[in-house]
């Protein structure tokens, strides 16, 4: 037996056992205990392979800076790899499984490179997989990234719900250890709304590991304590199993909560984990000190491990980590792991210490060896033993485990995030926490504090000055009295010299001592580029254990302070969090915002097929039994709204009301046309454009009375159109008496057109909707039949006679059904985008496919919109720009096959019969294209080159990326009733 | 020929179903309310703003210092539509098709509302009577706090199918039912 | 994970209820104002790193245009107001 559980002690529940299997062998822990304890409690010491060279790894720490215990947990689609055994919550059924070994844990093939390391250095896959090119990405990356590994993700589907929320505070406590529970407890009995987080399931942090009395009682007993008063004051929210992984701007903090990652089977009314974005006034960061490990040979051994995680698995789990345990340290805190070994009844081999003189208190039997250096640890899977070395002489001592004690390293991970760097204390020997305001500090040992005495303090001095900050009063609380301290200081050794093995700096990377050597004299000796070169730093552990030492490492190599080499950058996330939580809810349906029309379930019983436009479902087509292509749909619907008529969904196209005394000037301004003519009950077609005289969207304002306009606006840019109508108001010209508040939402809009849409029509409005009493271009109020009132509007896309009929969204389902009714004789049959397309296309009338961002009014043949006589409108000035009237501009035309049955594709080029395709060739492109069923063959619009000089000429249609080259003759772009005879039925 | 035309709730095939009764944390949606946009001149802001806070049976919601809507679920449009054509300096247009209302109620109902909107709803930040323009699922919202644990929220009527389905999934852990009010 | 700005109407809000246009510095000239100005005026940018004046639109709030004078590196906000209070003090200047 080499480790094992006590017999008595512990945080852990005895009393409630749990069965849990690694590597299909069954184990038993208690409630209480994390994986890698009751690992260890089970005398598991192998818990991995390590990453490049696959030497057999134990458990270094007992928390969330672990590099080597890195399992897979869970079983089938809820396995997660990568996972630190160390922060695992045991559970009953929990299921764990080693990575990176092949066939077993124990005997990895792949462990030969451990033998090949020195082949396997710093750089190696830089040097030696350069050539030829074209391999690294098909062969050698493969190859190296099946060999070195981490764990296995699963490729199906997530079953599990997460979720993410905000939450505001007045303090944020980071760490609910000693500093973290005193701020909290002076905040929170201040009165103050109280955020406590923590990343583990238990409060209390170190003070579960130590062997102190506090005010007269055990620390884990003080905790709770504090823990239970905190619970019951209301201001206070406790969040364990939080995890605050990144501070970002504006003291917002992002959190994990891992809600039901502890239990085998999750309820599915609950998210497994729950991500958090937290609003603070003023945080404090409790976040502990990270012992450092001792760089020698050999110090990746399973058993060897940093004293502190001794004293956990001692004084929390109850577990010994080992029979006879070695420790080598370089401050107190190797001394104080002793003594706690020793009163636990466990063998202590020896202490050997890089120091030649300390006051440490001994404990009673135990050898000391000042000024000692371990220089290699023996055994394979887990230590057998180690060879040290004092003043030129080696000797062996044999041990199960051995505790390391590098020094201390606050934990200021967060504070770094948002640029600061940390800074180098020669006095603690440590980076200590930059000064980054006064909204966001550290308490206790991340603010460099040493004694427990001190860190109680600390936190509630800090949440103090918090508290004065936002306005409260507060009152005295009292810092109990500790008991049993010992010292914590220490003399930094970063590399022990001599080591006979690797000496390992980063343990999940395998970066040893010789890997940062060989950067320094390869020119790689800034502390960024070392760590890119050597990766130390760069594996899922982001180097926590490892960074401190590096830089010290580097630093000694160079002959300067760690304060010159500094760290690297730090960034979010703190540990790692998964994606699913990222996500939240927002997958699968909920990715994105649905926006349905209100003729949404009209379009549906009526076998629409949707389209998505931007956030908007629309309805594309509407197959009828038999047709099997879209087109077939499509070449239907548009000769039934050339021949008859057709009901189209326009519901989406943006609508504004405008209001005011200054609504018609404004208008007049905003678009290039005039408006401040248009009469009561008049709609107009209007050009906007932006004001470097480009054409933004389009489309139809009416007035409805002296100071009240509609406007409609493209679907694709309504949003845009009311933000720039907005910032012309509020900045350009806040004089005006003008408002605005869009109205897409309240209307069902339909567009009924064909040549028998008035007798459709009539039929449904109570008006007179004849040509004389309401003529092209009319809008205003109506009257529905049955006594709802509505808005009309007789303007065509189509070409054909049309009425756009605006009803309360409520009602356009009822409205629709009744239209559809009443033009059941006349033929009357529902039309998608696709067909409204179509007859645009036919019509010659322009889209977004036209006005793209580069196209002027004339460009598309709306020059006569150009009201170059108003002394001002937003484009005008820029408008006659060289460049924008220059003769060979791309001007709108349209395009007919020579051979009738010829397909056009848009975005197909244009290019002089004859002439190679190239782009001094480019005569322009194929805006829109569609096959015509009124004509009978395809029809497009295209931007040629001075294209209205063009008609008749005939030009190729080049199609590089589908192979294809039509010849077709230019022709007006309007292909059907260019007289407009139709609009005026 | 006179044609009869029934309104239609957008949410009526999200609701449809069978009928539960409403546990303490429940979503209740309000059939018809009428609801008008109203805009208030330069000048007039405090006036309209005062007018509107003033009135009988309309809540007055804020959106921007010219811009409010009234809320009326006991009084018709053209009530409504009168009392706001007595107000110097504001113009309005009626937008009870254009959002959907729903009140959100219960103890838990802060901690549903903090998984879809961002602002902190502390009664002592955002108290009874405290209304909002606010980012909630995603889309461009209207939220007041009209009781200690009660909410009502205005959503624009496209999006509320989507917002609707949001709110039931935050509320899922707390057992939230819904319904039409009536 | 989010920024807040604080919005003189609506309170402090997360940044995607805002979208930035650029910079609120350029005003827009006269209609007679030289070519040169217009050119400048629709085309040349500082694109200065430090505090900056910046268009803000709050479309999920209070459909106000924000002019918000922050630092674009640090992102510390110095203050936000109404873009017609920003040109009406302009306007004065």
């Amino acid at each position: 037996m080499t480790s094992y559980r006590l017999g008595l002690g512990g945080e852990i529940n005895r009393a409630q056992s749990l069965s849990f299997t690694f590597d299909g062998r069954a184990f038993k822990g208690f409630e209480g205990d994390t994986l890698s304890s009751a690992l260890l409690a089970n005398d598991q010491m192998l818990m991995a392979r390590s990453f490049k060279y696959h030497r057999p790894r134990g458990v270094v720490t007992a928390g969330s800076a672990e590099p080597n215990a890195l399992m897979t947990i869970g079983a089938g689609v809820r396995s997660k790899p990568n996972v630190r055994a160390t922060v695992v919550e045991l559970y009953n059924g929990l299921v764990a499984a080693s990575q990176n070994r092949w066939p077993s844990l124990k005997h990895d093939v792949a462990s030969i490179n451990d033998y090949l390391s020195p082949f396997l250095g710093a750089g190696f896959y830089y040097k030696t997989f350069m050539w030829p090119a074209l391999f690294w990405e098909k062969l050698y990356e493969p190859l190296i990234r099946r060999a070195a590994g981490l764990g296995k993700i699963v490729m199906q589907a997530d079953p599990d719900r997460y979720e993410k929320s905000w939450a505001h505070c007045d303090l944020l406590v980071i760490g609910a250890g000693p500093a973290g529970l005193m701020a909290a407890l002076a905040a929170g009995r201040a009165g103050a709304r109280v955020i406590l987080a923590d990343e583990g399931f238990r409060f209390g942090g170190s003070l579960l590991s130590e062997n102190a009395v506090i005010g007269g009682v055990r620390a884990p007993d003080f905790a709770a304590g504090l823990v239970e008063e905190l619970a019951t004051l209301p201001n206070v929210t406790l969040m364990p199993r939080t995890t605050v992984f990144g501070w970002y701007d504006d003291m917002v903090f992002g959190a994990v909560e891992r809600v039901q990652k502890h239990l085998a089977l999750p309820s599915p009314d609950l998210p497994v984990e729950r991500l958090w974005r937290i609003v603070a006034k003023r945080a404090i960061l409790a976040a502990g000190a990270e012992e450092r490990p001792l760089v020698f040979g050999g110090n990746d051994k399973p058993g060897v491990m940093t004293a502190g995680a001794v004293r956990t698995y001692l004084n929390r789990y109850g577990v010994a980590v080992g029979g006879k345990v070695a420790v080598f340290t370089s401050g107190g805190s190797g001394y104080r792991t002793a003594a706690d070994l020793v009163g636990s009844g466990v063998d202590v081999a020896a202490i050997i210490d890089t120091r030649s003189q300390s006051s440490d208190p001994v404990p009673q039997g135990v050898r000391v060896i000042r000024g000692g250096s371990v220089i290699a640890t023996s055994g394979r899977h887990r230590i057998d033993g180690l060879i040290f070395e004092r003043s030129g002489f080696e000797e062996v001592i044999g041990c199960d485990a051995l505790a390391m004690s590098g020094g201390w390293s606050p934990i200021v991970h967060l504070m770094c995030q948002r640029g600061a760097k940390p800074v180098w204390s020669d006095d603690r020997q440590a980076f200590l926490a930059p000064d980054v305001g006064a909204a966001f500090v550290a308490a206790g040992s991340a603010a460099g504090h040493s004694s427990l005495g001190d860190c109680l303090k600390d936190g509630a001095v800090k949440a103090h000055a918090a508290l004065e900050a936002l306005g409260r009063l507060v009152g005295r609380l009292d810092v109990p009295e500790v008991e049993g301290e010992y010292d914590s200081a220490f003399a930094p050794l970063w590399y022990v010299p001599g080591a006979k093995d690797k000496a390992f700096v980063d343990f999940q990377n395998d970066v040893h001592v010789g890997d940062l050597g060989l950067a320094q004299r390869e020119g790689f000796g800034h502390i960024e580029h070392t760590k890119r070169y050597t990766t130390a730093g760069m594996a899922t552990d982001q180097g926590k254990l490892g960074n401190v030492n590096t830089a010290g490492i580097v630093a000694g190599m160079r002959g300067v302070s760690p304060a010159e080499i500094g760290t690297t950058t730090f960034r979010p996330f703190y540990t790692p969090v998964s994606f699913g939580v990222l996500a939240g809810t927002a997958r699968a349906e909920h990715a994105a915002p649905v926006r349905t029309s209100p003729l949404h379930g009209w379009a549906k019983k009526n076998g629409a097929t949707f389209v998505e436009s931007g956030l908007w479902y629309r309805s594309a087509w509407f197959a009828r039994e038999g047709e099997k292509a879209w087109r077939e749909s499509v070449d239907r619907e548009v000769l039934n709204v050339r021949e008859n008529t057709g009901l189209c969904d326009v519901s989406t196209l943006g609508k504004v009301e405008i209001f005011g005394k200054g609504a018609a000037e404004f208008l007049d301004r905003v678009y290039s046309n005039g408006f401040l003519k248009l009469p009561v009950g008049k709609a107009r077609y209007g050009l906007m454009l932006r004001e470097d005289g480009i054409v933004f969207d389009d489309g139809t304002t009416s007035r409805l009375s002296d100071y009240h306009y509609v406007m409609t606006t493209t679907t694709a840019y309504a949003a845009e159109v009311l933000s720039h109508l907005e910032f012309a108001a509020q900045t350009f010209w806040p004089e005006l008496d003008v408002r605005f508040v869009s109205s897409t939402n309240q209307w069902a809009q339909m567009s009924v057109a064909g040549p028998k849409a008035r007798i459709v029509m009539s039929r449904i409005v109570q008006d007179d909707i004849s040509d004389a009493a309401f003529p092209f271009l009319a809008a205003g109020e109506v009257t529905l039949r049955g006594g709802l009132r509505g808005r009309l509007f007789r303007i065509s896309f189509s070409g054909e006679l049309a009425y756009e009929l605006a009803v309360p969204a409520g009602y356009g389902e009822a409205v629709a059904d009744a239209i559809m009714e009443a033009g059941r004789e006349e033929g009357i049959c529902a039309y998608g985008v696709e067909a409204m397309n179509v007859l645009r296309i036919e019509k010659g009338h322009v889209t977004h496919a036209e006005l793209e961002g580069r196209t002027t009014a004339d460009d598309v043949g709306l020059g006569r919109l150009m009201a170059m006589q108003k002394p001002d409108f937003i484009g005008k000035r820029l408008s006659t720009r060289f460049g924008l009237t220059a003769a060979d501009r791309l001007q709108l035309v349209g395009l007919k096959p020579v051979e009738a049955d010829k397909e056009i594709k848009a975005g197909a080029h244009l290019l002089r019969e004859q002439a190679k395709p190239s782009l001094a060739n480019d005569q322009g492109f194929v805006s829109s294209a569609c096959f015509s069923p009124t004509l009978g063959h395809f029809v497009a619009l295209a931007m040629l080159k001075s294209g209205r000089e063009r008609f008749g000429e005939r030009i190729m249609v080049w199609d590089g990326l589908r192979g294809a080259e039509v010849l077709v003759e230019v022709c007006p772009p309007v292909f059907i009733d260019p007289q407009n005879a139709k609009l005026h039925l | 020929m006179p044609i009869n035309l029934l309104h239609r709730h957008v949410l009526e095939d999200h609701i449809s179903g069978f009928e539960t009764n409403a546990n303490p944390n429940h979503l209740s949606v309000i059939r018809r309310p009428v609801i008008f946009s109203v805009l208030a001149h330069a000048g007039y802001e405090a006036a309209v703003a005062e007018a509107l806070h003033n009135a009988d049976d309309i809540a007055s919601r804020y959106c921007s210092p010219s811009e409010f809507l009234a809320v009326s679920q006991t009084r018709g449009a053209g009530s409504v539509a009168e009392f706001l054509t007595a107000i110097p300096g504001a113009s309005f247009v009626n937008q009870s098709d254009g959002f959907v209302l729903m009140a959100i109620s219960g103890p838990s109902v802060r901690a549903i509302l903090s998984k879809c909107l961002a602002v902190d709803l502390h009664p002592d930040t955002f108290g009874e009577g405290h209304s909002a323009a606010m980012m909630c699922c995603h889309v461009a919202a209207n939220v007041a706090r009209t009781g200690r644990n009660t909410f009502e929220l205005l959503v624009p009527r496209s999006f509320a199918g989507s917002v609707f389905d949001e709110l039931m999934e935050a509320g899922s852990a707390h057992a939230l039912t819904r319904g039409f009010a009536d | 994970m989010a920024s807040l700005i604080t919005c003189p109407h609506c309170g402090t809000r997360p940044k995607e209820e805002f979208s930035i246009r650029g910079a609120a510095a350029p005003k827009r000239p006269a209609p007679a104002a030289k070519d040169e100005v217009w050119h400048r005026y629709v085309y040349v940018r500082d694109n200065p790193k430090g505090r900056v004046l910046e268009y803000w639109h709050h479309v999920a709030g209070c459909r106000r245009w924000l002019v918000v004078d922050r630092d674009n590196f640090t992102h510390e906000v110095f203050g936000v107001m109404d873009a017609s209070d920003f040109e009406r003090v302009r306007g004065v200047e």
